[in-house]
């Protein structure tokens, strides 16, 4: 509950409004607060982490910043118009272990989901989806396996399908949850390579993370978290002992976790 | 209408069955106590353990093995009726595990194949010898609890007179489950909050999850005749979810559970009396009623006390419409 | 596991069998007691009595089979079963509309209790801290006793005794009048049309509701029209399956269909198959006796084609399971006793000769008779041929390649793991005995360009190369190929 440091420090240089605002954002569960008082202006075209503690509400924030939770208080806002309207412009990439992989779909109808979004109500996926669904597959490397059953994939193939699905969803805000958990090394450089070239489009993504020392090497702004915005800027400013300290609370392992961290980056 | 519901004649449905129907309904409310308690206090491990629609599944079917049971030994004697029923529960648990681990069907779907499929070979051998089995269709669904003071010859202990034989059945049934829970308090305990620790104790986690499946058959099976396959459920999870309610201490929660027994078998007799119908339907619907009772005056969680603190906090402008509500991580 | 499996499966036949033999006689009033004769006059419809039940059971086994699906992949195969026992109080409240069994005024009762059932369920969970199954059990149960207790009630009155509304429990398929049937196929076609139209919104839900509702579509709405359809195939599988057993005509149909393929719209096209299959053959069986009731036959039927489908689907089969488990071991099996054979010739450092079965056996630590086994076994895949009445292996070309291929891989995997892990050379054997029968090709072209294409293993001894394999058996048959055992 100390003083929120240089959050909504950066206001968006562009004539567009910020692909994301949100504005005193508090969401509960079962009268807990979970997050409480978030303000942010995120800018366009940065690649942004999520850090913070388990329990910190990171996929929360997430999830409430794209409507799936019902809110306390607070609004948020996606390219300065309430979140409703510009939904098709708002891509996702869920947890990996939020779906069932036994379900009886292909590799290419996942991918073809993200197709889905632009289509609307009832309408069918037409050639031209397939292709770009194609193409998204290809990005990730895994046209080979469009027509395997998602069960026949590993971790991290898995989660390029995912990806891929993002891909084919065209959004220009992206929120991404731990994408890198659970994959694989390759897997992990390939999605590095791709949110950067996400970034030189112009798009704006947001992704929880979990490793530390990582983060500071992935993203170009961080977003420290705990139930409050503990400090939200550019990752040199923001990754500092103190602040993580601050963030993770006074517990050993993590701050070992800091120091380390903290001993690379000097 | 006027003979659907009949009139609410206070002597006929509240003072009789305790004053000279005594001899009948006495029967039938201790009946209904004793199963809605053994019941109950099985009920509240299965839903400590997530199991509670295992539960459903084993009163379905527990009807296969009772009927082959009693066609093998020709004998409804009560030793044959657990022993059919054991092997009918054991079965079923075996059957759900079978079909969950060696194919991709997951378990909700495997309960119910296997506890349909069972039950529904029961229906047809009840259907095929309902004259020789003296159990019809409906009583399989229902029981017959009202048919309890007709259950003769009364057991008696020197002159003193225990009741038919049924209910003292039920009765040894009930204090046997509440004896056992008392004596293994601390493992069944442990062994449902969390297994690993258990098996770090040395519990065999294995034996107790099919001691507590063959109680439950056991128990079942003598609540079977009286409330039948369905309304059993009822009394597996109305108790204890009632109890669950009111209190978060597990041994308050048992009391609970009693008084629910005793509460819901009572009114349930008077509310049957009042409009003719199934006495156990009666019981479990009154037992219903008590969890809704619960469910909006509980201290703790109930409704009315969410709606006095949703209209504390002040309730801020949703950005969206919300939907369900997600597991929060 | 098996016993139990062949025990319900001996049951289902007993039982499936019993009334054709016990009661042929007192249904076929023309006499004939031919069971393919009456099949055959039942199924082409000849009779104008059993036309309807037919008709209606194959509409309700398609719709229950098609709705189904969605429960099963969607893991609410239990919300289905709370459903279908939550309607009776509907059923009793739409009979006592109008006192008779008016099909419009039923379904629409049953429909909106089943309804108010799914949603009393997510008040608990979302109000209290009692889990689903809790709550699943606890609407399912005391929906059933307010249905039970109106049910007895209406029975005491005098016109409900001959009412009919008892079949609602256990199902008569006999009991479908044309009104009924109606009725049937309006669902139906909606259902279908539904499913056709929504096809994609449903499939999305089902699999991913967080990103079905982050891309704008209304899960929520999307769920309860699943459910207000559930609740209309509920209702119309109510008269001929019953309240009880119609979750089975949900749940088992569409489960047996999942295990068969790996596409969804094949899996809704089997499990209305399947469904229609269970529906027909269930009203078939309680034709065949004056008191049997439908419901148990269909869930039995639609239980006998999972049963084959888990135990013999071409994928996810159990038996199929079995069968390659096996295979594999017996792979394994012969790739050792190559393995010992290629260790015994190389510790004889001599020419070519046959390696005998007690030599197998010792270095296998087994009897000569297993050893005869597994020798056989190798002359049955033209791994060796033997000789001297079966006492002396030869390996054929093929078998040597194998035995050289595996003892590469096996000391292969041991020099990756004492170099690259820097685990300690004794410790490696146990996971090499493992691997080397896993390594493919690729791998293990991989792992000799990482170790540089070294020829001695950590212990000291040679790996097999490539030159080594190309060598031949040690086949008296093929003189010219036949040396070089032991030779560096």
């Amino acid at each position: 509950m100390s003083t929120v440091e240089s959050s909504t420090s950066t206001k968006s240089a562009a004539s567009e409004p910020a692909p994301l605002e949100i504005h005193d954002l508090t969401v509960s569960y079962h009268n807990k607060p979970v997050l409480w008082g978030i303000d942010l202006v995120v800018p366009r075209g940065k690649l942004i982490g999520i850090i913070g503690p388990n329990g910190a509400g990171k996929s929360t924030l997430i999830k409430a910043a794209m409507g799936l939770l019902p809110l306390n208080s607070g609004w948020v806002k996606a390219f300065g118009e309430p979140l409703k309207q510009n939904l098709t412009r708002i891509g996702y990439v869920p947890q990996r272990e939020s779906v069932d992989w036994d379900f009886p779909v292909s590799v290419m109808d996942v991918v073809l989901m993200g197709r889905y979004g632009r289509l609307g109500l009832i309408k069918r996926p037409t050639k031209q989806d397939r292709d770009i669904a194609r193409e998204c597959l290809d990005k990730v490397k895994m046209l080979p396996y469009a027509n395997r059953q998602i069960s026949n994939l590993s971790g991290g193939q898995q989660q390029r399908v995912f990806l891929a699905r993002a891909l084919a969803q065209e959004s220009d805000l992206y929120f991404m949850d731990e994408p890198f958990a659970g994959v694989d090394a390759a897997t992990e450089a390939a999605i590095v390579t791709l949110l950067q070239e996400l970034k030189s489009k112009g798009k704006t993504l947001m992704v929880v993370h979990h490793d530390l020392p990582s983060a500071r090497e992935y993203f170009d702004m961080l977003l420290l978290l705990n139930m409050r915005v503990v400090a939200f800027g550019p990752t040199e400013q923001v990754f500092n002992a103190e602040l993580l300290q601050k963030t993770y609370g006074g517990r050993l392992t993590i701050l070992s976790e800091v120091a380390e961290a903290v001993r690379q980056k000097s | 209408m006027n003979t659907f519901i009949p009139p609410f004649d206070f002597h006929r449905v509240i003072v009789s069955p305790w004053t000279a129907d005594l001899a009948s309904y006495g029967w039938i409310m201790l009946m209904g106590f004793f199963v809605a308690t053994a019941c109950g206090l099985v009920g509240n491990y299965l839903m400590l353990r997530r199991m509670a629609l295992v539960g459903d599944a084993i009163s379905h079917s527990v009807l296969p093995g009772l009927v082959i049971a009693y066609l093998l030994a020709g004998t409804r004697h009560s030793t044959v009726m657990f022993l059919g029923a054991l092997v009918a529960g054991v079965l079923t648990t075996v059957l759900i595990e079978v079909i969950h681990k060696k194919s991709r069907v997951k378990q909700d779907a495997a309960i119910g194949i296997t506890f349909s499929s069972l039950f529904a070979i029961g229906v047809i051998l009840v259907s095929q010898f309902a004259s020789k089995i003296d159990l019809d269709q409906e009583c399989v669904l229902y029981g017959e609890i009202g048919s309890i003071p007709l259950d003769m010859p009364y057991v008696q202990l020197g002159s003193l007179v225990l009741g038919p034989p049924t209910l003292v059945r039920m009765a040894v049934v009930a204090l046997i489950v509440a004896a056992l829970i008392l004596i293994f308090y601390k493992e069944l305990l442990v062994s449902s909050f969390d297994p690993g620790l258990a098996f770090a104790l040395g519990i065999n986690a294995t034996f107790v999850h099919y001691s507590l499946m063959s109680m439950l058959s056991v128990v079942v099976v003598s609540a079977f005749e009286s409330v039948g396959a369905i309304l059993v459920i009822a009394m597996l999870i109305l108790p204890g979810a009632t109890a669950s309610l009111l209190s978060r201490r597990l041994p308050v929660i048992f009391l609970f559970t009693v008084v629910h027994a005793a509460l819901s078998s009572v009114m349930g007799v008077h509310f049957a009396l009042w409009l003719d119908c199934s006495i156990a339907g009666a019981m479990v619907v009154m037992g219903t009623a008590l969890f809704v009772l619960a469910w909006i005056f509980s201290p703790t969680q109930g409704l009315l006390r969410r709606w006095f603190s949703r209209t504390q906090v002040e309730p801020g402008e949703t950005a969206l419409q919300h939907g369900e509500q997600r597991a929060v991580s | 596991m098996k016993p139990s499996w062949r025990i319900q499966f001996a049951l289902c036949a007993l039982i499936l069998a019993m009334p054709s033999a016990a009661n042929a006689a007192k249904i076929s009033e023309l006499g004939d007691t031919n069971l393919v004769t009456q099949a055959i006059r039942f199924f082409t419809f000849q009779d104008p009595a059993v036309r309807y039940a037919l008709l209606g059971s194959m509409l309700l086994g398609i719709t229950c089979g098609l709705l189904g699906s969605f429960i099963v992949v969607r893991k609410m195969a239990l919300v289905g079963d709370a459903l279908s026992h939550a309607v009776l109080p509907g059923v009793a409240i739409g009979f006592l509309w109008n006192m008779s069994k008016d099909p419009v005024a039923i379904f629409v009762g049953a429909t909106v209790a089943g309804l108010l059932g799914t949603v009393v369920v997510r008040l608990i969970t979302q109000t209290t801290h009692l889990k689903e199954d809790t709550a699943l059990g606890l609407v399912l149960a005391s929906f059933f006793a307010v249905g039970i207790c109106l049910l007895t009630m209406i029975q005491r009155m005098p016109t409900g005794n001959k009412s009919g509304i008892d079949k609602f429990l256990f199902g008569q398929a006999a009991s479908i009048g044309p009104a009924d049937l109606k009725l049937m196929a309006v669902v139906t076609l909606l259902s279908v049309v539904v499913i056709i139209v929504f096809y994609k919104e449903f499939l999305l839900t089902s699999f991913d509701s967080g990103f079905a509702r982050a891309a704008g579509f209304p899960a929520q709405l999307i769920h309860y029209a699943l459910m207000l359809l559930l609740a209309f195939a509920v209702v119309i599988a109510l008269q001929a399956v019953g309240v009880v057993l119609v979750s089975a005509m949900l749940i088992t149909p569409a489960a047996a269909a999942y295990l068969l393929t790996d596409r969804m719209s094949r899996m809704l096209w089997l499990a209305a198959l399947f469904g229609m299959m269970a529906g027909a053959l269930g009203a078939f069986c309680s034709f065949l006796g004056p008191n049997f009731p439908t419901g148990p036959f269909m869930v039995l039927s639609a239980s006998a084609v999972f049963a084959l489908a888990f135990l013999f689907a071409p994928r996810h089969g159990v038996a199929n399971r079995w069968w390659r488990q096996r295979s594999r071991a017996q792979r394994v099996q012969r790739e050792n006793t190559l393995k010992s054979i290629y260790h015994v010739l190389e510790a004889r450092e001599s020419k070519g000769e046959g390696v005998s079965l007690r030599e197998l056996a010792e270095r296998r630590r087994e009897t000569v008779e297993e050893a005869a086994r597994q020798a056989a076994d190798l002359h049955r895949h033209e791994l060796a041929t033997l000789h001297e009445e079966g006492n002396l292996i030869f390996l054929t070309p093929a078998g040597w390649q194998l035995a050289c291929a595996i003892v590469r891989n096996h000391r292969l995997w041991e020099l990756y793991l004492t170099n690259a892990a820097q685990i300690a050379a004794d410790h490696v054997h146990e996971d090499a005995e493992k691997i080397e029968h896993v390594l493919g090709d690729e791998v293990v072209r991989e792992l000799e360009r990482r170790l540089q294409y070294a020829t001695i293993d950590p212990h000291g001894r040679p790996i097999p190369g490539f030159a080594e394999m190309q060598r031949g058996g040690n086949s008296p048959d093929q003189p010219g190929e036949s040396i070089g055992y032991g030779k560096r």
